[in-house]
């Protein structure tokens, strides 16, 4: 009947109106709200420096070794501190940065009600004293590493532009805990990052990058670098992020794990953005490393390597190119299987924005092998990893061919698929079902639409939409609802056709007009 | 209204009034109170009439009043007044809930329900001390407070399963749960210790019970969207509790009740459920518990008795050991052979076993029965629950679980064997392992797609199905009967052929027993095998291996429809119509017997049609009768005529309205089976069907303008000649559907029949008004559709009355009209037409006006010559367009003033797709390659220099090759 054919038509403009926005690709939900604990594979914001008996040792420089540890209460640290001998000052500091070393809940609250913090920035300053000032950027360092009021403590005792100058200290050890310290603070959110960043403290943290620095302290540069790199809302400065930037992509070439993993991370910030900002790290060709990073075995480096690849493909069809040209499908496979089921919910993501691209790029998914991973994922993954492959095949189904839609039933996606129908999550049943309503238009076209009912039938799908008409959310309950009406309403098409009959008369006459199209 | 006692004592007599019977009183006070409900202090009257009147009834009924009143009223839309002053909402959320939780439970359940729909528009921003209202009275100690607490918490939060993600949903839950989680937990706690306290007070128990529940699904509410930091910090607390309350028992909550579940039942059922939550969900964490739970469960099980109150603790019981036994990191709980042979025989087995219930069911309601059992409407059983264990444990052990049931099956069967009327019951279960076993994949329409390969379906068959089918009597052991037919029809594509051959007398023969279900089996399974394709796109049963069988199929048939219950029965007719549609001309010598007993049936059903499906293949069934007789016989339409027309005169007479759209449909097959001239009967009913009132039923247009497009296809001349009168009645029907945006399509089919059969005179006075129709609702409302429809009638006019007629009825309606025309729609919209012969009327249309229109060559409609070429080389060269513009999307249903009779057309009655250029061009490429040479042939050289001043490359390029393939060239 045309009338059905006509509307079935119509219908289909709608909906695909409606997906185009839906299928985009979809950037890094930053939902401002989490249920859950904070994720453990997420880098750390912020540390303490916690001191072992050993290390103490080493790090006092010889003055106190002949002392005992020295027990003060806090009255006499107060009197110490805000007193005018040294001696006494350095004894007070170094009692409060040994408790705030302690292993277990560190006083940090006590100690801020102390109000000796001026006073300790204050030592920084004093450059004839190196174990003054050593100990008490520690101190500090550990009272920014607690909360925000804690850090905002430090801060506004005026450390900021303490510390910078430290960076400088002739001792290294002083100049290493005051890049501490400022990762800290930088690592509080984008207020302090920025407010570090207008104090210039880029140049001289980048000057203390070089061939000879050690290991560690290079550790904790990388780390603080990450720090001004990360948060949103607002993004870092980008003449600040230019800068970084090049020091980052040597620092991703060391050979200690931690600091590639720590430049990876910050790359992965700078690539958490619009579309400009993950151009500038396109810009430096550094993908083939990151992708190179992706496929590393330490657990700690592929992570943000993968997040910064998976922030990559959120952006233009170019940038995802680039991604693709530097072998990112050749990776992917693997990390679909990892075990653990973060990595798979990552790396299902990325395939899910790759997958939203045009059909050359569905193309090199396919011959990259990706299909076969993904239905696995659909049938046996994580809940997480699984909703993410549902996207995956929901951006396919959108803009891939009807060959390759084709090819990606052939790959035996609908049976998971159709299983995940069961899914205790609305979101992700409603874009099954759209999924399936995209298959139904491919098929359409390749007049295999019966072929198609009978399939989702056989895999005990019909039954599972069936159910679905009932469901508690609108929208769900509408999709199934049309997908049964359209498909599955028997052999008796029912031609639903509107009535009329305002006039009623059926005399045949009609009043002449002026005629304009 | 003040808050007076003048005021409550009027209101509560218009609230007992509206509790009387009689309408006449009753219907006054509704009117009453809904006019008084917008003032101030309404809802406050009702608040304190609900806690302090004397009389119980009118608590009730306020509380009623009041909860109807907050549905209606508070939510506050925008653009619209608000219908609540602010001062009473503040009142009522200041007092509704310590009102809810000191009334009795009748008026307890009103006020949770108010405040859930309070809390859907006001919590939290507008609301926000509700939470720690609630939560404060977790400390009262009284657990009538407490549940009420619950309930409303639960009413409140329950949408958290099934809306969508948002930063506004998550807020709430984020906020719910800083104040909520830690003092549900506490109570949570508090309330099971309060539970071995009481271990002994039946009465305290079941209080305290039924706020387990309440718990129970607080929490599934509350860790649905994502797995919770509090929760996930708390698991062993919440984990470990509902372990021990999955293997709780107490004598004193164990129900007489068979049916109705008691408190543990729907306790543990809620606990499975959120097993299965965080099983699905949240697996990572939840991995420790999950072994300890699947025990537990199936411990559960192993302990749970057959009666029905248990079925839905049962099933979801089963149904997550099912989803849980095809994970592969959870495949090793399940992997030991003496696990699986105790899930087998203590899990699976016992809840596959025919119930008495099932019993019951199958003889007293078998509608119900054979819904559940055949549709497939039986999700939330035992039966289906234990049939998907038995599909998930086969995913990673088919090989030992075949082998396990194989012997299970077995010895079910030698029980049987020992003595069957005993133990019946027995075989009726190993047919049903069998099956849930074999079957990996089924269809309504092929049955089972993917079978089992260790298990051998044909030798069960022929060894324990055909045996009891081929018994002597067709009325002992029904359920047998059943599960063997049943067999068949789902096996039937795994069963070879010549065993489904052996077969068919079989259920030819069980039509005829006394059991609905198996007489309704034997005719679908007959249907369904019927319906088997064969090679080369034929059916796999053919007419002449049904031979012999004709006569006993038809007459068995017809019987079943006279069992009781079965009178009608849609799958028995649904078998008679694939009969007569496989048997084709071997039904011929049956027909006078079938049409008589057809039309009978006809004439019963008429008299208050119900069965929709049975009707609708009742009439397919008179149309293959007629189709089949007259193809071999045409004269025999007469004969069908006059077995009919009584029973359709009073259908039309008596206005069935069920049954009018499938009588014009047998009726135009009837008429277009005449070779000759329209018969008088016809001519007689003519001015009938040209009445307003079918045609305002929506569902009568299609099959009626089908009927008249017979008419005129057989009878143009006669209606010319005999009835000329009606021709404006004919084209008010034409114009009364061109009105509608929905119909009009239907219009432009009658008025295509009519252009084209009416002889030229007839309709001459006429056409101009036609074009004026048509051009109104073209300026006032056009669609897509009816553009698409106005092309393909303009064309056909145009073949029929040639292109220079076209231009001047055009031109005579307005001067330019035809170019306007031409150049407004015919050559920006052409590419839109979709249909093959639709696409070709327009070509030879489009051709016509090219190159038999003079105008066109010597007037300023020149102009227009090469657009539209290009416009037709278009249409044939380039895709569809079929683009819609953005404020078509809405126009259809919401446009309708509502559903009424669909209609349901009729397969068998089916109109021949027909071409009314047909014959005069094939290739309509060749056909304007011929035209455009006979053109330059008559006006040298205009034609080559239209052609390369504007007439594009590509499309020049096409034009060439329609010369080349007529071997013609252009002058």
């Amino acid at each position: 009947m045309p009338v059905v054919s006509k509307h079935s038509e119509r219908l289909r403009k709608f909906k695909n109106k409606g997906k185009d926005a839906a299928a985009l690709r979809r950037q890094r939900v930053e939902v401002n709200i989490e249920l859950r604990k904070a994720k453990k594979d997420e880098q750390i914001l912020k540390r303490r420096s916690i001191s072992f008996s050993l290390m103490d040792e080493s790090l006092s420089l010889g003055e106190e070794k002949r002392n005992e540890v020295i027990q003060l209460s806090l009255e006499e640290i107060v009197e110490a501190v805000n007193g005018s001998n040294t001696e006494l000052q350095l004894q007070a500091t170094q009692a409060t940065r040994r408790m705030l070393s302690r292993q277990k809940d560190p006083p940090i609250n006590q100690i801020l009600e102390l109000g000796i913090i001026p006073r300790l920035v204050e030592f920084l300053t004093h450059a004839d004293n190196a174990p003054l000032q050593f100990e008490a950027a520690w101190a500090l360092t550990n009272i920014a590493s607690g909360t925000s009021d804690h850090t905002k403590a430090v801060v506004e005792g005026g450390a900021i532009p303490a510390f910078i100058s430290l960076l400088s200290s002739q001792h290294m050890h002083i100049s290493e805990q005051s890049v501490w310290a400022l990762g800290n603070i930088a690592g509080d959110g984008p207020l302090y990052r920025d407010a570090l960043i207008n104090c210039n403290v880029i140049p001289p943290l980048l000057a203390l990058v070089s061939p000879v620095t050690p290991v560690g302290f290079l550790r904790n540069i990388t780390w603080t670098l990450s720090n001004l790199c990360r948060n949103k809302n607002p993004y870092p400065p980008l003449d600040a992020v230019k800068k970084v930037l090049p020091v980052l992509i040597c620092l991703m070439e060391h050979e200690d794990k931690d600091i590639i993993s720590d430049s990876c991370w910050a790359v992965s910030y700078l690539t958490d953005g619009s579309n400009d900002r993950i151009q500038i790290v396109v810009d430096t060709g550094i993908l083939p490393r990151l992708v190179e990073l992706m496929a590393s075995p330490e657990l700690i480096i592929m992570t943000p390597a993968l997040r910064a690849i998976g922030n990559v493909v959120t952006g233009t069809d170019e940038q995802t190119q680039a991604a693709i040209d530097a072998g990112v499908l050749a990776v992917l496979p693997c990390l679909l299987r990892h075990a653990k089921p973060t990595v798979q919910k990552e790396a299902a993501w990325t395939l899910s924005n790759i997958a939203a691209g045009p059909c050359q790029q569905i193309q090199q998914l396919i011959t990259s092998g990706l299909l076969p991973p993904l239905v696995e994922l659909l049938d046996k993954g994580d809940f997480k990893a699984q909703k993410e492959a549902v996207w995956a095949v929901a951006n396919f189904t959108t803009g891939g061919t009807v060959e390759q839609v084709v090819e990606l039933v052939q790959s035996g996606v609908l049976k998971p698929l159709l299983n995940l129908l069961l899914a205790k999550d609305s979101k992700t049943i409603l874009v099954i079902l759209d999924t399936i309503s995209n298959l139904f238009l491919a098929a359409e076209k390749l007049g295999e639409t019966e072929r198609l009912c009978l399939l989702v039938e056989e895999l005990g799908g019909l039954e599972k939409i069936e159910a679905l008409q009932t469901h508690d959310n609108n929208m769900v309950y509408r999709a199934a609802l049309s997908i049964i009406e359209k498909y599955f309403s028997g052999e008796e098409n029912p031609d639903l056709q509107p009535g009329t009959g305002q006039d009623g008369l059926y005399d045949f006459s009609v009043e002449k007009q002026d005629f304009n199209f | 209204m003040e808050l007076s006692d003048a005021n409550l004592q009027t209101l509560t007599e218009y609230l007992k009034k509206t509790l009387d019977p009689d309408p006449a009183i009753r219907r006054p006070a509704e009117k009453f109170l809904e006019s008084v409900e917008g003032s101030q202090n309404y809802p406050l009257l009702l608040l304190t009439l609900l806690e302090k009147s004397q009389e119980n009834v009118i608590k009730v009924c306020a509380s009623v009043t009041f909860k109807n009143y907050i549905k209606r009223n508070w939510r506050i839309v925008e653009d619209e007044p608000n219908k609540i002053c602010e001062s009473d909402r503040i009142a009522i959320k200041a007092n509704i809930v310590p009102l809810m939780l000191s009334s009795p439970e009748q008026i307890q359940k009103q006020l949770s329900d108010a405040i859930s729909i309070i809390g859907r528009e006001d919590f939290p921003q507008k609301w926000p001390d509700l939470l720690t209202e609630m939560v404060n009275r977790f400390q009262s100690g009284d657990f009538h407070v407490i549940n009420g607490v619950l309930r409303t918490a639960h009413s409140l939060f329950k949408r958290y399963r099934h809306e969508f993600k948002s930063n506004e949903l998550w807020t709430e839950i984020k906020l719910v749960l800083d104040a909520f989680a830690l003092p549900l937990t506490n109570l949570f706690k508090a309330t099971i210790e309060l539970c071995s306290t009481h271990a002994n007070d039946a009465s305290a128990l079941k209080v305290l019970f039924s706020s387990l529940i309440l718990i129970a699904k607080l929490f599934y509410s509350l860790n649905f969207q994502d797995l919770p930091e509090f929760f996930e910090d708390n698991m062993e607390t919440w984990m470990t509790n509902f372990h021990s309350l999955l293997t709780l028992d107490n004598k004193l909550l164990q129900t007489d009740d068979e049916e109705e579940a008691g408190l543990l039942e729907l306790l543990k059922s809620q606990i499975c459920d959120n097993a299965a939550l965080y099983a699905q969900k949240y697996d990572e964490e939840f991995q420790p518990y999950l072994p300890r739970f699947v025990t537990a469960i199936w411990n559960l099980l192993v302990t749970t008795g057959q009666e029905v109150k248990y079925d839905l603790l049962v099933s979801n019981a089963i149904q997550f050991l099912a989803s849980v036994c095809e994970r592969p990191h959870y495949k090793h709980l399940f992997e030991d052979q003496n696990t699986l042979t105790s899930i087998c025989e203590k899990v699976i087995v016992p809840n596959m076993e025919f119930r008495a219930a099932d019993e019951e069911a199958f003889e007293d309601n078998s509608e119900e029965y054979i819904r559940r059992d055949l549709e497939g409407s039986d999700i939330d059983t035992r039966r289906r629950a234990a049939c998907d264990l038995v599909r998930g444990l086969c995913k990673f052990f088919e090989g030992p679980v075949t082998g396990i049931f194989s012997g299970y099956v077995n010895s079910m069967l030698q029980e049987y064997a020992k003595n069957p009327s005993v133990n019946w019951k027995h075989k009726d279960a190993a047919i049903y392992l069998v099956t849930s076993l074999a079957s990996k994949a089924q269809t309504q329409k092929h049955g089972i797609t993917q079978a089992n390969e260790l298990v051998n379906l044909t030798e069960f068959f022929v060894n324990h199905i055909q045996p009891d089918l081929k018994s002597a009597s067709v009325n002992e052991f029904p359920v047998l009967k059943a599960d063997g037919i049943k067999y068949i029809m789902i096996f039937r594509n795994q069963v070879p052929k010549e065993q489904l051959l052996v077969s068919i007398p079989l259920l030819i023969n069980h039509l005829q027993a006394e059991s609905i279900v198996v007489h309704t089996y034997a005719a679908h399974a007959l249907e369904r095998l019927f319906t088997m394709r064969g090679t080369n796109n034929t059916t796999l049963i053919t007419a002449a291996e049904m031979a012999p069988f004709v006569e006993v199929l038809l007459t068995n048939l017809f019987k079943a429809l006279t069992l009781p219950g079965s009178s009608e029965n849609e799958y028995i007719m649904k078998a008679i119509m694939r009969s007569f549609s496989l048997l084709q001309e071997s039904i011929i010598p049956y027909i006078p017997s079938v049409i008589t007993q057809l039309t009978q049936k006809l004439l019963a059903v008429s008299k208050n049609p119900s069965k929709p499906h049975f009707n609708h293949y009742m009439f397919e069934s008179i149309c293959l009768s007629i189709r089949i007789t007259c193809k071999a016989n045409p004269d025999a339409v007469g004969s069908f005529e006059e077995a009919l027309f009584l029973v359709f005169t009073e259908i039309l007479q008596n206005d069935v309205q069920e049954f009018i759209p499938y009588v014009f449909q047998v009726m135009s097959l009837l008429l277009e089976m005449h070779k000759n001239e329209i018969p008088s009967s016809y001519m007689a009913l003519f001015p009938h069907l040209l009445q307003p009132v079918l045609w305002e039923r929506t569902g009568n247009i299609p099959p009626l303008v089908r009927l008249l497009q017979a008419y005129l296809e057989r009878g143009a001349n006669t209606i010319a000649s005999a009835a000329a009168d009606k021709i404006p009645g004919l084209l008010g029907v034409f114009q009364k559907l061109i009105a509608s945006k929905a119909n009009d399509h239907q219009g432009f089919y009658l008025l295509n029949s009519i252009i084209e059969h009416m002889p030229p005179e007839s309709v001459d006075q006429y056409r101009k008004q036609i074009f004026i129709l048509l051009f109104q609702r073209l300026q006032n409302s056009k669609t897509t559709k009816f553009i698409k429809s106005f092309l393909v009638f303009i064309n056909l006019y145009c073949i029929k009355y040639g292109a220079l007629a076209l231009q001047e009825i055009f031109d005579s309606i307005q001067p330019k009209m035809f170019g306007m025309v031409l150049e407004k729609i015919i050559i920006p919209e052409i590419q839109k037409v979709s249909g093959q012969v639709e696409k070709k009327i327009c070509a030879v249309g489009i051709t016509k006006i090219l190159t038999e229109c003079p105008p066109m060559m010597d007037t300023e409609y020149t102009k227009l010559w090469t657009p539209l070429l290009q416009a037709l080389i278009g249409l044939f060269e380039l895709p569809e367009d079929d683009t819609i513009p953005d404020e078509e999307h809405f126009i259809d249903i919401e446009d309708t003033p509502g559903y009424q009779t669909a209609f349901s057309q009729l397969a068998f009655a089916g109109k021949k797709e027909h071409d009314p250029v047909g014959q005069m061009v094939n290739n309509p490429r060749i056909h304007l390659a011929q035209s455009l040479h006979k053109l330059s042939t008559a006006c040298p050289g205009r034609v080559p220099s239209m052609l390369s001043t504007s007439l594009n490359a590509e499309a020049l390029q096409y034009l060439q090759g329609y010369l080349q393939a007529a071997s013609v060239t252009l002058l």
